[in-house]
């Protein structure tokens, strides 16, 4: 896979506009799943992934070979998800809503038919979760969607975040602890 | 009993820990470390909404949007990396004979001189302290302006972000090479040092007044900064004494 990428990435500076396609093809999924991780909308992931394949267009001719493209194309999505997630955090706080809304499906619970009181703690669960990953700084929340929602090494995640390892592993441990805080008032009412 | 930390019950959850039976036994006879490993399990449990699926055909259609306005890299031969593998291995070729030539005449020097060695290795310490002392001058006067921005209630400018941004390289290489010196200050304070650097590196945008906040209470930049001005002056001290008059710490 990792060699396949290098081709077109030559068949691409050497003119073909198109070896291009089949990169955002392989790739494009991937990209949207962790953008979609990071900024938790669809419609942000949407634009976020057109926004990462323009640049790593425009980039290319910097693409050093001896790298994995898909870290490479990682590292610029997760900037331009940090880049929606902070223009979006100018906007007013984000209510949890009563209905069900296509737009907005990060911040809705699903209703498995349970009774009113787990109906609210559930809504009180994912307001405390939302505003621990709100509190995280820009490299905890992307170590910490990288190592626990994405399931990637801390190897993998200094790489994509070119920190070293102790670096990467300290971020995550932040991001736990910032979840942890704010999740255990729940747990001792539970 | 030596309780286990909450990063050693962070890391034996995410199947890090060096020894994950150990960690299992003591978990499975110490209540308040089971119990706190409970606490990290449940709120890892709680996940965020998972990525909705895209329909077939998705990279087509993200490819359709984007590919009008890009322009077709130009054909003629460019000096890219993939250019690069013969020059580098004919690079590497000159490289192996002279590393392999200075390795011999190192190699005879150290049999023979060993006290000329001594006074090189001070001598490279002299001129990592001498740049060490410019970095720690520009790393401070970052750290003035983040708490100066920060207690005055402002933001901070991209000037501030981009000079975070060449610091960190900087930062590193020195963190790197000071990694075996004998002096736990000066290792600390640059661990800490590149941690704060690539937090204001590392974000988006400006820096709100509330991130300068956050970043100094989290970071304790405060703290880092009075650690600076001590190694500062440590540094400046040292540099102009004579090397064979010194014993002890490399600083």
């Amino acid at each position: 896979m990792g060699n396949d990428d290098h081709a077109l990435i030559r068949a691409v500076l050497a003119g073909d506009k198109d070896a291009y396609g089949l990169l955002v093809e392989r790739h494009s999924e991937s990209v949207f799943r962790v953008a979609f991780r990071i900024t938790e909308s669809e419609a942000d992931a949407d634009e976020v992934a057109q926004e990462t394949f323009l640049r790593g267009y425009r980039s290319l001719a910097d693409f050093d070979g001896r790298a994995n493209f898909r870290t490479w194309i990682y590292r610029i999505a997760m900037n331009c998800a940090l880049k929606a997630l902070s223009k979006r955090k100018t906007e007013a706080a984000v209510p949890i809503l009563e209905e069900y809304d296509d737009e907005r499906p990060g911040i809705q619970l699903a209703d498995r038919g349970a009774g009113p009181d787990r109906l609210l703690l559930d809504r009180e669960i994912e307001a405390r979760r939302h505003a621990a990953m709100e509190k995280m700084s820009p490299t905890e929340r992307l170590a910490f969607v990288l190592r626990h929602l994405e399931g990637r090494s801390t190897e993998e995640i200094a790489a994509a975040l070119d920190v070293p390892q102790s670096s990467a592993k300290q971020a995550v441990f932040r991001a736990v602890q910032k979840l942890r805080r704010s999740l255990a008032p729940l747990w001792v009412k539970s | 009993m030596r309780h286990l930390t909450e990063e050693e019950l962070i890391e034996h959850y995410f199947y890090e820990d060096a020894n994950r039976i150990v960690v299992e036994t003591h978990l499975r006879i110490c209540g308040r470390c089971e119990q706190e490993y409970d606490e990290i399990s449940n709120a890892l449990a709680v996940r965020a909404p998972e990525p909705p699926a895209r329909e077939p055909g998705y990279g087509k259609r993200v490819w359709q949007t984007i590919q009008q306005p890009l322009l077709p890299y130009s054909s003629k031969p460019r000096r890219s990396f993939f250019f690069m593998p013969r020059l580098a291995f004919a690079g590497a070729c000159l490289l192996f004979v002279a590393a392999t030539f200075i390795a011999g005449r190192v190699w005879e020097r150290m049999q023979t001189r060993s006290s000329q060695a001594v006074v090189s290795q001070e001598g490279k310490e002299r001129v990592v302290l001498f740049i060490l002392d410019d970095h720690l001058d520009r790393s401070e006067r970052l750290l003035v302006q983040l708490n100066h921005a920060g207690s005055g209630g402002e933001a901070a400018d991209l000037a501030l972000q981009a000079e975070a941004r060449q610091l960190l390289p900087d930062n590193r290489l020195y963190r790197q090479t000071l990694a075996d010196s004998r002096d736990p200050l000066l290792s600390a304070a640059l661990d800490h040092l590149e941690r704060v650097l690539l937090e204001v590196a590392n974000s988006p945008g400006e820096l709100s007044s509330a991130d300068l906040a956050r970043l100094e209470n989290e970071m304790n930049t405060d703290s880092l900064l009075f650690q600076i001005r001590v190694l500062r002056a440590r540094v400046s001290s040292q540099e102009p004494k004579s090397d064979f008059s010194r014993k002890g710490t490399l600083l």
